[in-house]
């Protein structure tokens, strides 16, 4: 079952969207819970994404993707 | 010595760095010796990068990389940076951040009777809506980066780069090369920004200024609610 990886929807007063800076992981690669696998920046802030659980990344939006709060931008499974 | 002074940009982000990877509470005022510009490391990894550092660096302002956001900020004897390591309570959002910090330095300079504000400044390095203003001209400009740490908390360095003296004229060309690369339209000027050394007397500054800093920052460190606190040290 794949979980979801989910940019914060609580982080950030406003509803400005941000952007994924970077992939620091690539499609497909195995990574293990926890492991800093992006970051994303809105309002000049720099915010890690660590892995929710020990899988399989799938990358669904690319690095410089502007995205919303709470929205998906991969899986691991 | 209440602000260390490092010799290289690069060896001030670095000790940073250090502090917010160790995920305990601490405080940092610094300078440096050498200038130089730094750039968030994203950056980094843009096409043209290496190209643009080698230009940067034959005009006098070597580029150098930080793990906080933003853009590009001129350092050397000429800016105070004060870094903030703190664990942010459950709930907490970047905005608290922001107002922790810009509190710091508004306190401070009160203390001097400079009275301050925040928000954007159009045409200044680094822009953003919490910038620290004086006269809307930038004194200070903002930034952060947050690691999650479990249970809904998060770890934070927020930093704050203080204009304490106007940076050599040749650094503005070069600020508006590199934030061009990054597609930035409008060039950093000069005459947006404001100086530490234009508001305070000569006798009072620096030093009268960062032990206020200091004793500012660490007064709201106190305040932030104990259970973050706890829950860091046991992260």
């Amino acid at each position: 079952m794949a979980t979801d990886i989910v940019i914060p929807s609580d982080l950030w007063e406003e509803d400005e969207e941000c952007v994924i800076t970077s992939w620091l992981v690539d499609d497909g690669a195995s990574v293990e819970e926890g492991a800093l696998i992006a970051e994303i920046m809105t309002a000049k802030v720099q915010y890690e994404i660590h892995a929710p659980a020990s899988g399989t990344v799938s990358i669904k939006e690319e690095a410089d993707a502007v995205v919303a709060k709470g929205a998906v931008i991969g899986t691991v499974a | 010595m209440i602000c260390v002074e490092f010799q290289s940009p690069a060896d001030g982000v670095a000790r940073e760095e250090a502090l917010f990877a160790a995920g305990k509470p601490a405080l940092l005022l610094w300078r440096s010796v050498e200038r130089g510009i730094v750039v968030p490391r994203s950056r980094g990894r843009r096409p043209g990068f290496v190209g643009l550092s080698m230009a940067a660096a034959r005009a006098g302002w070597p580029l150098m990389l930080r793990s906080s956001g933003g853009g590009a900020v001129p350092q050397g004897p000429g800016t105070i940076n004060l870094a903030i390591i703190t664990p942010m309570p459950v709930g907490a959002r970047v905005e608290d951040g922001y107002r922790l910090i810009c509190g710091a330095i508004s306190e401070a300079l009160m203390r001097f009777e400079v009275a301050t504000e925040t928000g954007s400044v159009d045409a200044a390095f680094c822009d953003g809506a919490w910038n620290v203003t004086v006269g809307q001209r930038k004194l200070a400009g903002t930034a952060q980066r947050w690691r999650p740490i479990g249970n809904g908390q998060s770890i934070a360095l927020i930093h704050a780069a203080i204009v304490a003296a106007h940076p050599p004229a040749s650094v503005w060309p070069v600020l508006s090369q590199v934030e061009a690369q990054a597609g930035g339209i409008t060039p950093p000027r000069r005459e947006v920004h404001v100086a530490l050394d234009e508001l305070l007397p000569a006798a009072m500054a620096p030093q009268a200024l960062q032990g206020a800093l200091m004793r500012a920052a660490e007064d709201r460190l106190h305040h932030l609610p104990r259970r973050s606190l706890e829950g860091a040290a046991a992260a």
